[in-house]
């Protein structure tokens, strides 16, 4: 089964994999990093101005670690706007993803927190720093494979 | 952490100071002294301890000796605030406060520019009964975690890691019965765990209480 994206993507000659659809019958496309920015720019000018929401997680023990983009298209007059959701998984030995922050600039702070929890770090990312995290912190937090230190607090106190 | 040797605080030979208690409290305690000249009190000032970081003279002891700061005379608070560039570096719980800073004992002058010392404020709040020994461990230890931390960067990660190690230390000591809490202290929440009375900790074996 293709999405409508699927094809339009097929149509131009731009590699993705298509990851299904989820419960909502949302298209999920997969795409590799390397190609993520250009592609990113392809779908803006296809009309997906809005980014929803970009979140990462870690996907498996040693394995891959995923950034994940919900691109919604707003127009007048709409009421069930087209959304597609995209996947770019990258390897946790050196996790680098293009930022789209230059296309959506909403995704500012989304990506930091990404890079904050998961150490991907977003090429072009005006200002890729710690948001939640002090910046001094050591590891990322929200790796599976993540080792809490021993700090002290109090969980005794009556 | 002691393996990140390349940062550009690998320099600071951590040296250290540390004293009990707050100044406001120690202020206090000396206008006690005065009037009931108790020894404990003495002791209890006297525990201001401060000596020269020198080179390393390792210990063959169990204890490792710490090797506190040489007291300085006239210290003005400086650096405190944003606008100088100063960083203020510490870790704080409740029981053990370290900064990256000369704290003068008696006035509590708060010299942020010399921040090649650690100052350890163990206690402020009182909760724990300390005696010269105990505080001594607790020193030791610190001086231990210093040394051990050597050209780690200076971060508040590797003071909250210190900090941390001390106050599970604390526990520890706690557990095994060398300190109590004390029962005057103005806040009363057991924070390291209901005291257990009537159990006796050094054989780990748990005594009927009405024994």
């Amino acid at each position: 089964m293709q999405g409508r994206l699927s094809a339009w993507l097929v149509k131009h000659g731009l590699i993705h994999r298509s990851l299904g659809f989820d419960y909502q019958g949302i298209e999920t496309l997969q795409i590799k990093s390397e190609d993520w920015h250009s592609i990113a720019v392809i779908l803006y000018v296809y009309g997906y101005n809005y980014l929803r929401s970009q979140c990462a997680y870690d996907v498996a023990p040693g394995g891959l670690l995923a950034s994940v983009y919900h691109l919604t298209r707003i127009e007048y007059g709409v009421d069930q706007p087209e959304e597609v959701c995209i996947k770019v998984f990258v390897s946790r030995r050196n996790p680098r993803i293009p930022s789209v922050f230059w296309v959506w600039k909403s995704v500012d702070f989304q990506e930091r927190e990404s890079y904050d929890m998961l150490g991907i770090s977003y090429d072009n990312h005006p200002r890729l720093k710690r948001i939640l995290m002090p910046e001094s912190w050591i590891g990322w937090p929200l790796r599976k494979d993540y080792v809490a230190p021993n700090f002290y607090e109090i969980q005794d106190a009556h | 952490m002691a393996a990140a040797a390349t940062s550009q605080m690998a320099s600071t030979n951590l040296s250290m100071l540390h004293f009990k208690g707050g100044g406001k409290r120690d202020l206090r305690k000396r206008k006690v002294l005065t009037v009931s000249a108790q020894e404990v009190d003495v002791q209890e000032d006297v525990k201001v301890e401060k000596e020269e970081e020198k080179e390393k003279q390792k210990q063959q002891q169990t204890l490792k000796q710490p090797r506190p700061v040489e007291p300085q005379m006239n210290v003005k608070s400086k650096n405190m605030a944003r606008e100088y560039g100063g960083q203020w570096l510490s870790s704080a719980t409740r029981h053990v406060r370290i900064y990256a800073a000369y704290v003068d004992p008696e006035t509590s002058e708060f010299d942020q520019t010399q921040m090649d010392k650690l100052t350890l404020i163990l206690d402020p709040t009182d909760e724990f009964v300390w005696t010269d020994d105990t505080c001594n461990q607790v020193y030791s230890y610190f001086q231990e975690l210093v040394d051990h931390y050597e050209g780690a960067e200076l971060t508040e990660y590797t003071l909250r890691l210190i900090g941390s190690d001390i106050e599970h230390f604390i526990r520890k000591l706690l557990y095994k019965g060398e300190i109590q809490y004390n029962m005057n202290a103005n806040v009363l929440n057991f924070s390291m765990g209901k005291p257990r009375i009537g159990f006796n900790y050094k054989d780990g074996q748990i005594q009927d209480v009405n024994l």
